[in-house]
């Protein structure tokens, strides 16, 4: 098995999920899809990586699901932030911007 | 960490449901892929094709996150359990061997850790008990140890030392109980006023004695033990301020001290104490010179003053004492802490059960090891398999790992109930020697212990199988069939392991074998007086009112008059003390005539005082002279007897009839005695101890305030007793009659010691043994069935049945000559340590070391004979066609 993708950026594939809910609830295959648009099909995430991940933030107590109706109208668990889960996200992205101005002055990018 | 609880929770007891939850959301992220593929314009099988491809593994995606689900450990360990308890079940005989050996070594640790840990690991019942010492006075020029402390030198260091927060002396005996019922003996300790709270524990009634009751003419007061209160007194609450009479003097009760409290060094739980200076003997002995030292002491430290400090005070003080008493500069008190006083007789035969028994459980770790390893390459193709579905090693070594444990625990469960029903038998069987400050039971420490052992036991036979597993190579076992898959170095290992099953049976029943050499040595030895027929019986005067040795006379010889005028008493006699049963006396003594000897040097020979009669009764023949004679009385010159062996050692070229000795029990000391005959030796401290010089003298001219009286004869203990009792109570219904015993019971509970001791290295030895055999039996069996193919090959090319025979009993008689190899040497180390237990056997007996390194040869022959048989049943074509 090929080391997963989420080894590599385990923060990163956190902090997309929950930015991905940040607006609406979405099912597995919608955060999927939300994320590789947010970052411009930089991601692609796979179901190895995803739903491990989306039930480890679930247990954290991040994320909550329910049961809904897809756009095909297909039974489907639907994921939510909690409220934990916007705080969370709150600092996540401060952490982010603090990384990536250090980063970006480091490699002189900016 | 609600939200995680709570996760831990359901993924724990709804694992159904949370697993279908995710089938179903995978097949839908599947279904919500293919659709979109399906309106991008695929075919919808095509659609689901690519999908199910995006997707990846199902399995693979739903294993990594019942992965990270809270608890997904403790399902792998229950998973792990439930297989491991299936295996388990799967091959009964397997388990029940596995578990039962392993309940034997860890239920004898258990066992003698119990022991060990009421006697050596808890700390005496007392306050703040490291601070408490004993104190004694030694002469080492003399080779005189832990004595008691004279008087003077007693009151020098109670008056003069900086070391001690307190100091108190107690000598026992035991004074007469009179007025509840028939006269009873009780057990006394006369103490200084210091003693209770010395030791800072609380009355249970009342209160202890007071630095008052021990000045000269205070009232007679008595503090009894809560088993005494209860036994005689019925448990009264109203006893406090009572008076009880002991020795015909009445004592006011002032306190009860409950059962928790045990005097050091008296083992009796009903006893009484009394102030030294109220005691009818002791109060007197403080007037006895400083050459007498008569008073074992207890001391506490002052707390951060350390026990080296105090010995360097001791020493000053020591040598202001050799100042005052010039006489006694040869003695030097010293101090040890009081625990290992109490204990110090017991340790080594305790530590060396304690080894036996740890050698056990490692003989049954090795055997369970060589099952497991059996068995791993037995289920080489199953693991291999396992392997090739996906199973890492790690899952697969941590599974095999569980199921050591769960073995390792059954056999420790099975151990600790099989301690648990053995100790209390145990306990009951327990020599009377071993100090019992606290009950010897399975307790919370030993449960521990048992647990500790099991798991390290557990990790240690694991281990085996575990590595083998490791390193072995799936594709290997899967490719070839399970008959040869077996590398060489798992042969060799089990082979090893029974070798050092071999070993440590050897040392175990070497030194079995040198205990039992020496309690049939023991058993063997004549004391030099007779035992048959003779029963023993003890009086004693009550002190008050027999205060004059004229009066001791007059009270025995009445009893002996009225008991040899009949029938059946005819062959009585009385003696103290007697030779064994009592603790020996040894006296200095010179001869009249001889120069003296240098200053600070003395004979010394043991004494004791009998009537004419007893040499007789008790069997001691007269080898020269004449025996005592009922002429032989106060008012005559005094006379004596001496032993053989003193005949032989101070008179050896001259006849020693008519010579004079000087000698006497205190304060009679120096009694010019004419030799008037000697008599045969006998054993008086101790079986184990060669006769010494013995020196007698007539009841009637040394007279004691009590006395053994044996009488020989075809009648029963209770007769006897009954007889002794009515006769002693016609002169004196106040004197009691006490230890009445046949001198065989007498004997027999002299050496209950080290009867024990070999009882159960006894034991443990055949235990050993037996595990051993198994152990061997394991591996040459196991050896035979994998070379079933190798046996037919060698058949179908000639081979005889001997020659077969040969080859199996030859691997197993191997095994056992590699294990001798190490287990001789390793034997001979230890039996070193225990010379101190033997008794007229070296500690490379030969005689033991061949014997027992044959009887293991045997045992591994016998072992083979089974497999060997099996191997001679072999047919040739099926063995070849099975492959």
């Amino acid at each position: 098995m090929p080391a997963p993708q989420s080894d590599l950026l385990q923060g990163t594939l956190d902090v997309l999920i929950l930015k991905a809910l940040a607006l609406q609830e979405l099912h597995g295959m919608g955060i999927s899809r939300r994320i590789s648009q947010m970052t411009n099909e930089a991601f692609d995430v796979k179901a190895g990586s995803l739903f491990p991940a989306l039930h480890r933030l679930e247990q954290a107590g991040w994320l909550k699901s329910t049961w809904g109706e897809s756009e095909t109208n297909r039974r489907a668990k639907f994921y939510s932030l909690t409220k934990a889960g916007r705080k969370q996200l709150q600092a996540e992205t401060e952490r982010w911007e603090r990384i990536s101005l250090a980063m970006g002055a480091a490699l002189g990018i900016s | 960490m609600i939200n995680r609880l709570r996760a831990l929770w359901k993924n724990l007891f709804h694992r159904d449901q949370l697993n279908h939850d995710l089938d179903e959301e995978l097949r839908a992220y599947v279904e919500l892929v293919s659709a979109e593929k399906m309106r991008s314009g695929m075919a919808p099988e095509e659609a689901y094709r690519a999908a199910r491809r995006e997707m990846g593994g199902v399995d693979q995606v739903r294993q990594r996150v019942r992965d990270i689900r809270a608890g997904a450990l403790l399902e792998k360990l229950a998973q792990d359990i439930r297989y491991g308890m299936r295996t388990l079940a799967k091959d009964p005989a397997f388990s029940l061997v596995a578990v039962s050996t392993l309940a034997l070594g860890i239920g004898a640790n258990a066992a003698i850790f119990s022991v060990v840990d009421a006697v050596l690991l808890q700390p005496l019942p007392y306050v703040h008990p490291g601070q408490l010492l004993s104190i004694s006075e030694n002469e080492p020029k003399a080779g005189i140890s832990d004595a008691g402390v004279s008087w003077p030198a007693f009151t020098v260091l109670r008056d003069h030392n900086r070391s001690f927060s307190g100091i108190a002396g107690l000598a026992t005996h035991a004074l007469t109980l009179t007025g509840w019922g028939e006269p009873a003996d009780v057990s006394t300790v006369a103490v200084t006023p210091d003693f209770f709270s010395l030791f800072g524990t609380q009355p249970l009634l009342g209160r202890a004695l007071l630095p008052e009751d021990g000045k000269e003419g205070a009232a007679p007061v008595v503090v009894i033990s809560e088993n005494l209160w209860r036994s005689q007194f019925g448990a009264e609450s109203d006893i406090v301020g009572h008076s009880i009479s002991l020795d015909h003097r009445s004592f006011t009760v002032t306190g009860v001290m409950p059962a928790s409290f045990q005097t050091p060094f008296v083992g009796q739980v009903d006893q009484i104490w009394i102030p030294l200076v109220q005691d009818p003997l002791f109060s007197g002995w403080r007037m006895r010179p400083p050459q007498a030292h008569w008073l074992p002491a207890i001391a506490r430290l002052q707390s951060g003053v350390s026990i080296a400090q105090a010995q360097t005070e001791l020493k000053t003080i020591g040598a202001g004492l050799a100042l005052q008493f010039p006489a006694e500069s040869g003695w030097q008190p010293s101090i040890k802490s009081l625990q290992q006083e109490i204990v110090g007789d017991v340790k080594t035969p305790l530590l060396m059960l304690f080894c036996a028994v740890s050698l056990l459980l490692l003989i049954a770790c090795v055997n369970i090891a060589n099952l497991l390893l059996s068995r791993a390459t037995s289920r080489s193709k199953e693991i291999a398999v396992r392997i090739a579905l996906g199973a890492s090693r790690q899952r697969i070594a941590s599974q095999l790992l569980v199921e050591s444990v769960l073995l390792g625990l059954l056999g420790g469960i099975a151990g600790m109930l099989l301690a648990w029903g053995s100790v209390s038998a145990f306990a009951s069987t327990v020599p009377p020697g071993l100090p019992q400050f606290h009950p010897i039971r399975v307790n919370g420490s030993v449960l521990g212990f048992a647990l500790v052992l099991s798991l390290a036991a557990s990790l240690v036979f694991g281990l085996a199988p575990m590595l083998f597993t490791a390193r072995s190579d799936p594709q290997a076992n899967l490719r070839e069939s399970s008959r040869v898959g077996e590398p060489r170095s798992a042969q060799h290992t089990r082979n090893f392991l029974a070798a050092v099953e071999v070993a440590v049976a050897m040392v175990l029943l070497a030194g079995a074998g040198l205990l039992l050499r020496s309690f049939a040595h023991l058993l063997s030895v004549n004391p030099g007086f007779e035992t048959e027929h003779l029963v023993k019986a003890e009086i004693s005067l009550p002190r008050y009112q027999y205060a004059k040795p004229e009066q001791w006379i007059a009270f025995t010889d009445e009893l002996m008059t009225r008991l040899q005028t009949q029938r059946r008493l005819d062959k009585s006699a009385l003696a103290v003390p007697l030779p064994i049963l009592d603790n020996f006396i040894n006296l200095p003594f010179t001869i009249a005539g001889n120069p003296p000897l240098p200053q600070g040097k003395a004979d010394t020979a043991d004494y004791a005082s009998a009537s004419p009669q007893y040499f007789q009764v008790i069997g001691i023949s007269l080898i020269r002279g004449r025996l005592f004679s009922v002429d032989d009385s106060a008012m005559m010159r005094p006379v004596a007897l001496i032993s053989g062996a003193l005949a032989r050692r101070y008179f050896p070229n001259e006849n020693p009839l008519g010579r004079h000795l000087v000698f006497g029990f205190p304060p009679n000391g120096n009694v010019t005695r004419e030799i008037v005959g000697v008599v045969s030796d006998i054993h008086d401290v101790s079986l184990t101890k060669d006769p010494g010089p013995m020196m007698y003298v007539p009841f009637a001219q040394e007279p004691f305030w009590g006395a053994e009286i044996v009488v020989r004869g075809g009648l029963s203990t209770a007769d006897v007793a009954a007889a002794i009792r009515a006769e002693t109570h016609n002169i004196d219904p106040g004197v009691p009659v006490t230890n009445i015993e046949t001198l065989p019971q007498a004997m027999h509970a002299s050496v209950a010691e080290p009867r024990f001791r070999t009882l159960l290295l006894a034991i443990f030895g055949a235990i050993a043994l037996l595990l051993a055999t198994v152990g061997i039996y394991g591996v040459i069996s196991f050896s035979v069935t994998r070379r079933t193919r190798e046996i037919g090959v060698r058949m179908a090319l000639g081979a005889t049945p001997a020659d077969l025979r040969r080859l199996v009993l030859g691997e197993s008689v191997k095994l056992a000559l590699f294990g001798l190899t190490a287990g001789i040497p390793a034997a001979l180390a230890l039996a070193h340590f225990m010379s101190t237990l033997l008794f007229a056997v070296t500690p490379a007996d030969p005689f033991t070391f061949i014997g027992v390194a044959l009887l293991l040869t045997m045992v591994a022959l016998a072992a083979g004979f089974f497999p060997a048989r099996r191997a001679l049943r072999v047919d040739p074509m099926a063995a070849l066609r099975c492959e």
